[in-house]
């Protein structure tokens, strides 16, 4: 198994950030402009990319609280 | 631009506002890069949480509201046939005849249609997503009207249930037409269907599948405007 590092737990919530925002600006493209292109997109793609980011985001707090990275050379990053 | 004098729009602006909200709180996140304390947690729960959930739940009931019309239909070509002739004032088509009234009024596809799987819940999302995909992969550049794509077909055969539920069977002017009689039984039990009778070109006469060439059929005197209808 790979380890777990402060640096992993902030790139998966960096990830999630990013991948929620690209799904935020779908949704608010197809309330601003509702095609049936933008719209389908939306309401399928960008649903489900912000659905897996909040998965990604919980999952970080998961091991974050389960203290993984605690004691590794880079728990000062934090 | 937004007016808010439905609940659609009022959906809508919801929507808006808590994106709007999550959007600024990720933009913070980015540009300050705090440490993940707490707060930080609590307030990235709602940004890419509790904000983004809000959004995607107003959106879907509104962006459901929307595909129920009849103008979204519309909105690929390849649907033309179907939709300009349920809007046509002289059309005698069974979807011009029911789109006529104002019970089915713009939603009159989904009121003859609501199995179509484009239309509500979640399975929607994919299906969309697939058609989407035929659409552009195989009906793209088959002309105004589709004509160059494969016949249009339906998923699954259509169910009586879904004429069933306005024309119950029971009415006795309904039970007096000859062939309702003769067949009455069969009908109910769904092994004789509305459409094995009324069907074809009589429910989408411009359609490619039934006969038709898309547009609006020549007028002769045996299909001539009822009177009263809007002259050509
Ligand atoms: C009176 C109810 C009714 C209305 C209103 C109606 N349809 Fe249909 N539609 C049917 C029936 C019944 C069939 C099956 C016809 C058959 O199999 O012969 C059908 C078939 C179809 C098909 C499958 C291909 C075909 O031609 O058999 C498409 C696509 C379709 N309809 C689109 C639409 C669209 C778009 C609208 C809105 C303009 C609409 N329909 C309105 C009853 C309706
Ligand atoms: C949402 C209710 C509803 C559904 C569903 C529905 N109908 Fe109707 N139908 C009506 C109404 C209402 C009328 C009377 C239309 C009018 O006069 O405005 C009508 C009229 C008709 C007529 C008479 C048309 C004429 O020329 O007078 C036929 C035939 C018919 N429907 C067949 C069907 C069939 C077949 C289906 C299933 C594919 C179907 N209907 C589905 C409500 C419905
Ligand atoms: C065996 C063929 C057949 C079947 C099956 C059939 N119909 Fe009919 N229907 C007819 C004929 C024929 C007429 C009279 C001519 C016409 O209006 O097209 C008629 C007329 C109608 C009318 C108008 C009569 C009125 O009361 O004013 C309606 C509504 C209708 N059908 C609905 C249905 C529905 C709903 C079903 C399925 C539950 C159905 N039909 C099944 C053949 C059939």
């Amino acid at each position: 198994m790979f380890s777990v590092t402060k640096i992993t737990i902030r790139r998966l919530v960096l990830i999630s950030t990013i991948t929620t925002l690209a799904s935020l600006a779908l949704m608010i493209a197809s309330i601003l402009a509702p095609g049936p292109l933008l719209l389908v997109v939306a309401m399928s793609l960008g649903q489900f990319f912000g659905t897996a980011s909040l998965v990604l985001y919980l999952l970080a707090i998961v091991l974050d609280l389960q203290g993984y990275g605690e004691h590794d050379e880079f728990g000062s990053l934090d | 631009m937004l007016k808010i004098d439905s609940t659609e729009q009022l959906l809508r602006v919801a929507a808006l506002v808590s994106a709007v909200i999550a959007v600024l709180i990720l933009i913070w996140y980015l540009l300050v890069r705090p440490p993940l304390g707490r707060s930080t947690k609590i307030v990235l729960l709602f940004g890419l949480g509790v904000m983004p959930l809000a959004t995607s739940l107003a959106g879907n009931i509104s962006g459901f509201e929307y595909t129920l019309q009849r103008s979204f239909c519309g909105s690929c070509h390849v649907m033309l046939p179907y939709t300009q002739d349920a809007a046509d004032p002289t059309s005698h088509s069974l979807a011009a005849i029911h789109s006529r009234n104002r019970a089915f009024g713009e939603e009159s596809c989904y009121t003859c249609h609501a199995d179509y799987q484009m239309f509500g819940t979640m399975t929607t999302k994919l299906n969309g997503l697939r058609h989407l995909y035929y659409y552009i992969t195989e009906y793209a550049n088959t002309g105004p009207y589709g004509e160059g794509g494969k016949p249009i077909h339906m998923y699954k055969p259509f169910q009586n249930a879904m004429c069933t539920r306005c024309h119950s069977t029971e009415a006795p002017r309904w039970g007096k037409v000859d062939d309702h009689a003769a067949a009455l039984d069969d009908i109910r039990k769904g092994d004789t269907k509305c459409i094995d009778c009324h069907s074809g070109e009589v429910i989408h006469p411009r359609a490619f599948a039934h006969g038709g060439n898309g547009r609006a059929p020549a007028r002769t005197a045996s299909n001539a405007a009822p009177a009263g209808a809007a002259k050509e």
